[in-house]
């Protein structure tokens, strides 16, 4: 009866969100730039890409334009690698001067000490850092021999530092899937507090690599870890928003299953298209900074993200599911948008 | 506003509390706000001139900033009680010689300007 009820609120507080869509969330990819060669980088970035950054005066401009700005308002700077630009601090300092508390995903290959200081100096609240195995299949996905001893370091220059909201991420694929209790204990060793899992999805490069992508069992077993070490209450380990998980849902996360793309969250991309978040099909994209006000577009757009009654086809038609999940995560439509490209709800189920 | 005082209730009850902390996928925790914004001009105690190159150290944490042509450095640091600041001329005679002084700064508000004559050597 209890969760009959909280369901049932749950739901109207998503449609409220949705009626309300207060921006509270603004990814700036600022870089297409990288300094690695991930196996399964689903925008293919490279360090040689032919997408020059954005200057930091276009963003600051469209930045102007959220006004007033929301209580818990912040910009995520993501890329490609947002620590390939030079100027990174200087972008933070502006942001804050602009109005903006920011943070920022990396993969940890240049956080060192110094960067650590000046980012800090900068005023960065938050980190996210990806670390994607134990050595040897963290260094396999991330294509890099190097590159765990670098997340490693990454990671404990940001746990030392008391100011930071940090966490670390890890991409779940049939060769760290094994490895996630040793991660896990890792992780213990270097009292990482937070702790978060995704999976990869068939898009980019990871399109042609059935080793990346879970199979339907791995992915349960998965969840079943998840839920088993949140019970142990050591570290706060949560599934990502990437999907509705049906009877996983309270058992994964804090709170149930709510794709905020386009209803809390925005995006600046490279080019200065204007979309939810960076990794959505670029077909949602609603408007350019260089030819739009980017307060007027997140005001009078995205309906698509709002109303999302649009995703109830192909499978999702028929889905007793459907309330909860209202088409899984926005990421997960391409192309023509006739059909989910994963329903994670089906892979428990199978 | 209907909407608002809907959401203002929901806040309220324990059982959606915590979505109103949330991520977006492959991004980042919330900032929790805690910080405290310092800036400040480094000067020379006899002329007044400014000095380039001070390394000012916030000797509780391991931040540190190196001021500007202009004498000034910031940054933003965690929130305390009280903030000792060490000043350090770490480049030798490139911009004078400076004997090293610390303070320690109360905070009033969550931003602290303030100034600081350095003695020559």
């Amino acid at each position: 009866m209890f969760e009959y009820f909280k369901n049932k609120l749950f739901r109207r507080f998503k449609n409220n969100e949705a009626n309300i869509h207060e921006l509270n969330y603004l990814f700036w990819e600022c870089t297409m730039r990288c300094n690695l060669n991930c196996l399964h980088c689903g925008s293919d970035c490279s360090k040689n890409s032919s997408s020059d950054d954005m200057p930091l005066e276009d963003f600051l401009s469209a930045l102007d334009t959220i006004e007033p700005k929301s209580d818990n308002f912040m910009v995520v700077l993501t890329g490609g690698e947002p620590l390939m630009r030079k100027d990174i601090e200087q972008c933070g300092r502006e942001i804050r001067k602009h109005g903006a508390r920011w943070s920022m995903v990396t993969n940890g290959y240049l956080y060192d000490q110094e960067k650590h200081n000046a980012l800090l100096n900068a005023g960065m609240g938050a980190l996210t850092i990806s670390l994607d195995g134990l050595e040897e299949s963290h260094n396999w996905l991330r294509n890099n021999k190097n590159s765990f001893a670098r997340a490693d370091n990454a990671i404990s220059l940001a746990r030392s530092s008391t100011r930071l909201n940090f966490d670390v991420v890890t991409c779940v694929n049939r060769k760290n899937i094994e490895e996630l209790p040793l991660i896990y204990n890792y992780l213990l060793s270097k009292s990482v507090k937070a702790w978060r899992l995704f999976t990869i999805i068939p898009i980019g490069r990871a399109a042609n690599n059935p080793e990346l992508i879970l199979t339907d069992q791995q992915f349960t077993e998965m969840l079943g870890f998840i839920s088993r070490t949140r019970k142990l209450k050591t570290i706060d380990i949560k599934f990502s928003c990437e999907g509705y998980v049906g009877k996983f849902e309270s058992k994964v996360r804090d709170s149930g299953f709510f794709c905020r793309a386009g209803i809390n969250i925005g995006s600046v991309l490279i080019d200065g298209s204007i979309s939810a978040c960076p990794n959505i099909d670029r077909s949602f994209i609603q408007g350019n900074i260089y030819s739009d006000n980017l307060f007027e577009v997140w005001n009078k757009k995205f309906q698509m993200f709002r109303d999302r009654k649009w995703t109830k086809t192909g499978q999702c038609a028929g889905c007793k599911d459907y309330t909860d999940c209202q088409g899984n995560g926005m990421h997960l439509w391409h192309g023509d948008k006739e059909n989910v490209l994963v329903c994670h709800n089906e892979k428990i189920s199978n | 506003m209907i909407s608002n005082w809907i959401r203002n209730l929901l806040r309220g009850l324990s059982v959606t509390s915590m979505v109103f902390v949330f991520q977006a996928c492959y991004g980042t925790p919330q900032d929790m706000k805690y910080d405290m914004y310092i800036e400040g001009v480094v000067k020379a105690r006899a002329t007044g001139d400014p000095i380039q190159g001070i390394r000012v150290s916030l000797t509780e944490t391991d931040q540190y900033e190196f001021t500007d042509d202009r004498g000034v450095f910031s940054f933003y640091t965690d929130i305390a009680t009280s903030y000792p600041i060490l000043f350090e001329d770490e480049d030798g005679g490139q911009n004078g010689a400076f004997m090293t002084r610390d303070t320690v700064l109360d905070p009033e508000n969550y931003t602290i300007f303030f100034e600081i004559a350095l003695d020559r050597e």
